[in-house]
């Protein structure tokens, strides 16, 4: 990728990451790595039944056990914590299970000793007995099921579109969301065609490899949490919230991540090591298995019925319907369901829609954001759906969609107007590298060869806020102060590449403080792509503040404007010797309009991502196996700060959805995972990719982003499904609309159209 | 209970281990070596990658009492008075880790490509590390970066 | 994982001795790597590991009297680079190269992957079709099973709690070409959701005597007597596709993650087809 670096050349440059030798060297500090002075750790016992009523709860065998120091259960978490029920947009989730289980796998009890082995032990100890109540799993059955997974709804109250939810009863529902604007009726009735199209992507997860982690120790000033979280400032207003004590008692300091991909959001074991912590004055640490990843988040499995009119090859209605499958827990799921929802028509101007989003909950493990915030859902659907109205027509699909396509100036769904989104030059660049007009080899015998694109795009989620501190200290060294967690995307560097374009200094040479509340200022979260453009832009004003007091220093020492005096000379002469400090410090919080009752708002995003794929394909009609030849990625990220860096966030994001395409699925029996393993739940090893891997950054630069940036740790997953759908499509004449798609799927597909299904 | 001998990065150590134990849990808890980490739990994403008398394991699989009388060479004992490998050196420079969670195993798994195959090409390179798992998807600039090392190796510099 | 003790006899004879007919808790342990699985995923929890490593003469890769004698504990990443193995039967070596990873392929044994008789192994099925056996030590004495009789079903063998294999043997192969084709349904590297091995004696394109084995897709590794008679006499594309439609009809298959019996089925009728074409080295 082209390096484009502007002013004194830190911005646009490939900064090796700042941490990279400590990662090559095996030496960079994770919270894996944590061992606290008489330190216990926990093994959490789980559930075995999806839905049920607690009876009994017998821990004196596990108790029994020599080098047992503690078994915990929920009533021992209420005499710390008297209402011990968290989360992000609902207060749903109990720490511990509190009289009933809502999923496999939800945590029920605790064992404490200081040797992990016999913690495991005694947990196989504890036996339950459960009355099972009826289970509902999938997400359109829940909108109106007799099983009912919550009593009642409790919004945590700091979203005002969950507030009408207080109190509800007898609903799965935990959010719906609607959006109309124009009259899509009309449109459907002059229509010339009607298209109707239902998709399913199913429950998949992250799985980091550093699984989840988090340790608590008590201090003389409060509790002090370690935890491989990507939201330290959520962390710790809600321990505090949920404590009852002042945000200042509560410390979050996290290292290196291990991988985060929105797993490691909002609350997961950090209530949990506080409340053990607090239960018996000692530092516990809970490390989570591979396997019990699978039971603390997923993404949202979800099903997507899109209904278009098209009139004289223009998409002049469009009726969206998505039902998510939120789980047992909201967690954020309901801001996925608003928030991803609006864009679910896709980047297309169409003056008639209809949005139904709504998130339900059930009882599988919860599901929250995953790399996209439920955006892959919606293109898988909308970019199917739009290659099968193109099909149809006997349209070319890229000229389809640039007859249809969203520009700039032009008023998305929400009736936000379009700004520094380049879906046009995104599937320009598309059609370029994959040579679409020139003819394509088919490929001859049972093996036959296909290409399809397929472009997507995402709002940011708004409002959110983030507050960044720089430290020029007396010898003219800079220290940057924020809350961005760098699990991998390379925040450290990039952060440190603002600073040092503003100061003039070699990026390389910035120190970044990890997050501690303590130390660290507020910050939103790590998520939704969003770092880049919010806390980069804090960072900017904290670096030219930061400038603009030293500035302001050198005129009080008498040096003249636009000397070349250093630094460190600069405090020699105030302060007679090496001594001082300058604080540059930058809030930035964009501006926004909450949703009207029609779900229209005039400033629905800071900013809008947008990501395209083009895919070619090789499938096995004998068997119907498809191996994807070569995945092409093209995305606006406004200006790439890193190119390298960019780079490898696309051809990653679209991996990690090559996985959720191709391979990935949680498979289930009766809300039992069946696969919670690395050996049964495949994810892409260095075989399993394409060996024809590009990605560009296309020229595009984000007016309001600082430099021109914006986020980008998405942006390749968005297209990647319906790519390899349309390519396969176009290879063996066969549509897909449920992933992954596997070899089985596509082979009776074949059969199917065949006129000779494949019995069972 | 037993006391195993063996060599860890080169120096002489003994440790009092259970026959239950792994080396990778010795390796943490006794001798703060964190580089080698259980993930997977079931020798499949690599990330407790090990060298046992020069041969990889997986960590999280291999008994601590196997250890006895081995040598163990672990990523930590690889870049010598802070001079990193060449290996280690390209995946710094190509940008080959992400998150690094996975790296130490990677790194460990292209030294032995490169003893067995100084010029690798992509299907040698691919077999190799076919048995490590990186979520984050680095694997083009991985390969990218076996290929810097083995081009560096073989002309002597580096 | 629950503590356990752990004996390194010196001898086969005194690993035998430390091992009981009567106690499933008390098993041998060569490379680890599959018993590890089960401990820590806590269905075994053993009172006594025999650890074969400490045995001297278990590890040994001959030729004797034209057949290819292979150690016990032998670790399949010598199996897979040695010249002995690959002239004898290089199918072998093909085979080992898409099993599991070579962190595992460095620790885990040749005894170990045929005792451990998870149906989705690599090797069996290879071993059936080149007509190997095992050699087996017991309290009182020795006897040779061959591979295809040793799977008494799922994670079964017909080895009495106290026997343990020594020796894999290979008989001389006579000029016969084999070929195992390993199709995976969940990602490229995986266990095999259908492994076809076929080993072949052949004039030119047209086959004498086929010996034809599926696994992993069925309860255990095994040889399909009505596909081998289909496939004898066959020269061409169309009496390789015979023999797999004979395969498919006769193998009893299993539904499970990788796959539907159903589908498994077209798998096999297709693989078949494509192993045998493939020992032949035909296009």
């Amino acid at each position: 990728m082209a390096t484009r670096t502007i002013g004194s050349g830190q911005v646009g440059r490939s900064v090796p990451r700042l941490e990279g030798a400590a990662k090559v060297t095996g030496r960079a500090d994770y919270v894996h790595n944590i061992r606290l002075p008489k330190m216990l750790v926990g093994k959490i016992f789980r559930s075995t039944v999806a839905h049920g009523r607690i009876k009994s709860l017998n821990v004196s065998a596990a108790k029994a056990l020599p080098g047992v120091y503690r078994v915990v259960t929920i009533d021992d978490i209420k005499t710390v914590i008297p209402n011990p029920f968290y989360g992000p947009a609902f207060h749903d989730q109990p720490i511990l299970a509190d009289g009933k289980v809502h999923f496999v796998g939800e945590p029920v009890a605790v064992v404490l000793a200081t040797d992990p082995h016999i913690a495991e032990e005694a947990a196989s100890l504890i036996e339950v007995d459960y009355e099972e109540l009826p289970a509902v799993f999938d997400e359109v059955e829940a909108m109106t099921s007799k099983a009912v997974v919550h009593d009642e709804l409790k919004p945590a109250g700091t979203f005002p579109d969950l507030k009408h939810l207080k109190g509800k009863k007898d609903t799965n529902i935990a959010l719906d969301f609607h959006l109309r604007r124009g009259d899509p009726n009309k449109a459907f009735a002059a229509a010339d065609h009607v298209f109707e199209h239902t998709f399913r992507s199913q429950q998949v997860l992250h799985v980091p490899l550093e699984p989840f982690v988090s340790a608590a120790e008590l201090t003389e000033t409060g509790l002090t949490i370690h935890t491989a979280s990507q939201s330290p400032s959520f962390v710790r207003i809600e321990i505090s919230r949920l404590l009852g004590w002042p945000e200042n008692k509560v410390r979050v300091k996290v290292p290196y991540l291990g991988g985060g991909f929105g797993a490691k959001l909002y609350i997961k074991l950090e209530a949990l090591v506080a409340a053990l912590t607090l239960l018996v004055r000692r530092p516990v640490k809970i490390s989570l298995t591979m396997e019990e990843q699978f039971y603390t988040l997923t993404k949202h499995a979800a099903t997507f019925r899109i209904k278009s009119a098209v009139k004289n090859g223009k998409i002049t209605g469009r009726d969206c319907e998505v039902w998510w499958n939120g789980g047992a827990y909201a967690d954020i799921g309901p801001r996925i369901t608003q928030k991803s929802g609006f864009t679910a028509p896709g980047p297309y101007d169409i003056d008639n829609v209809s949005i139904d989003s709504y998130s339900l909950y059930t009882n599988l493990t919860p599901a929250g954001a995953l790399r996209g915030f439920g955006i892959p859902q919606l293109v898988w659907a909308y970019e199917s759906h739009t290659d099968m109205m193109a099909r149809a027509l006997r349209l070319d699909p890229i000229e389809f969609r640039r007859n249809n396509i969203l520009r700039d100036g032009r008023a998305q769904a929400t009736g936000t107007q379009m700004k520094d989104a380049a879906v046009e030059q995104v599937l320009d660049r598309l059609a370029l590298r994959m040579n679409w007009t020139a003819p394509f080899e088919r490929g001859t015998g049972p093996v036959k060869k296909g290409r399809g694109i397929a472009v997507g795009f995402k709002a940011s989620i708004s409002p959110t806020t983030s507050i960044a501190i720089v430290n020029v200290a007396a010898d003219g060294s800079v220290t940057l102060y924020c809350s961005t967690v760098d699990m991998g995307q390379g925040s450290d560097t990039a952060n440190a590449q603002f600073v040092a374009e503003v100061l003039n200094v070699p990026a390389e040479s910035v120190k970044v403080v990890h997050p501690d509340t303590d130390v660290t200022p507020y910050d939103m979260a790590t998520l939704g792509s969003r770092s880049l453009y919010h806390m980069g832009n804090a960072v900017r004003l904290a670096a030219e503040d930061a400038k603009a007091k030293l500035s302001a220093l050198a005129r009080e020492v008498g040096v003249p404007e636009g000397s070349n005096v250093p630094v460190a000379e600069l405090f020699q002469k105030k302060y007679k010797m090496q001594a001082g400090n300058i604080i540059g410090t930058g809030s930035y919080i964009p501006n926004y309009v909450p949703p009207d009752a029609n779900g229209l708002t005039p400033e629905a995003t800071p900013f809008w991502m947008v990501g395209g794929t083009g895919a070619e394909v090789e499938v096995d009609t004998e068997t119907g196996h498809v191996r994807v030849t070569k995945m092409i990625s093209v995305a606006d990220v406004g200006r790439p700060v890193n190119p390298r860096i960019v780079e490898t966030q696309l051809s990653g994001a679209a991996t990690m959805q090559f996985g959720f395409t191709m391979q990935e699925k949680i498979e289930l029996d009766g809300g039992q995972i069946t696969n919670a393993s690395f050996a049964d739940y495949k994810i892409p090893s260095i075989v399993d990719i394409p060996r024809d891997m590009q990605n560009e950054a296309v020229e595009s630069e984000q007016g309001t982003g600082p430099f021109g940036a914006k986020g980008v740790g998405e942006s390749g997953t968005f297209g990647v499904s319906p790519a390899i759908a349309n390519a396969i499509e176009d290879a063996c004449g066969v549509r897909l609309t449920e992933l992954p798609l596997t070899a089985e799927k596509v082979y009776r597909a074949l059969r199917e159209a065949q006129g000779r299904p494949l019995e069972d | 209970m037993r006391t195993i001998n063996f060599t860890l990065n080169g120096e002489q150590v003994s440790a009092h281990v259970a026959e239950h134990q792994s080396i990778v849990e010795i390796l943490r808890d006794r001798f703060d070596l964190f580089g080698a980490r259980e993930s997977c739990a079931q020798g499949l994403c690599g990330c407790c990658t090990v060298l046992v008398d020069g041969t990889a394991v997986s960590g999280c699989l291999y008994l601590a009492a196997f250890a006895n009388g081995k040598s163990i060479t672990t990523v930590e004992g690889l870049a010598t008075n802070g001079k990193l490998t060449p290996i280690q050196e390209a995946f710094l420079e190509v940008g080959a880790s992400q998150c690094g969670f996975c790296t130490p195993g990677f790194v460990l798994m292209a030294g032995q490509l490169l003893e067995a195959h100084p010029d690798p090409d992509d299907d040698d390179i691919r077999h190799y590390l076919s048995g490590n798992l990186c979520r984050c998807a680095a694997y083009p600039e991985i390969i990218a970066a076996v290929k810097l090392a083995a081009g560096r190796l073989k002309a002597g510099t580096t | 994982m629950t503590p356990f003790e752990l004996a390194e006899p010196k001898t086969l004879k005194e690993a035998v001795a430390l091992l009981d007919a009567d106690d499933p808790t008390i098993r041998p342990i060569a490379g680890g790597t599959a018993l590890m699985l089960m401990m820590k995923a806590g269905v075994f929890r053993p009172s006594k590991l025999v650890s074969l490593s400490a045995i001297k003469d278990m590890s040994s890769i001959e030729t004797v009297n034209g057949e290819l004698k292979v150690g016990a504990t032998t670790p399949l990443a010598v199996l897979e680079r040695s010249d002995v193995v690959r002239k004898h039967a290089g199918v072998i070596i093909k085979t080992l190269r898409t099993l599991s990873n070579i962190r595992v392929r460095n620790v885990a044994t040749v005894g170990g992957a045929l005792a451990h008789a998870d149906p989705h192994m690599d090797l069996p099925p290879v071993l059936i079709a080149l007509g190997a056996r095992v050699v087996v030590q017991g309290k009182s004495g020795e006897r040779a099973i061959p591979v295809a009789d040793l799977f008494a079903g799922y994670f079964e063998t017909v080895l009495v709690k106290d026997e343990l294999i020594s020796s894999l043997i290979v008989p001389a192969q006579n000029g016969r070409r084999a070929a195992y084709l390993k199709c995976t349904t969940r990602a490229v590297h995986d266990w095999p959701a259908l492994g076809v091995a076929v080993s072949v004696a052949a004039d030119g394109n047209a086959i004498k005597d086929a010996s034809i084995v599926v696994s992993a897709a069925t309860e255990k590794p095994g040889r399909l007597v009505g596909a081998e008679k289909a496939a004898q006499g066959t020269v061409d594309d169309a009496g390789w596709r015979r023999a797999g439609e004979a395969a498919a009809e006769e193998a009893e298959l299993i539904t499970d993650g990788q796959g539907s019996a159903a589908y498994k089925k077209e798998l096999v009728r297709v693989y078949v087809a494509r192993a045998l074409r493939a020992a032949l080295g035909a296009q």
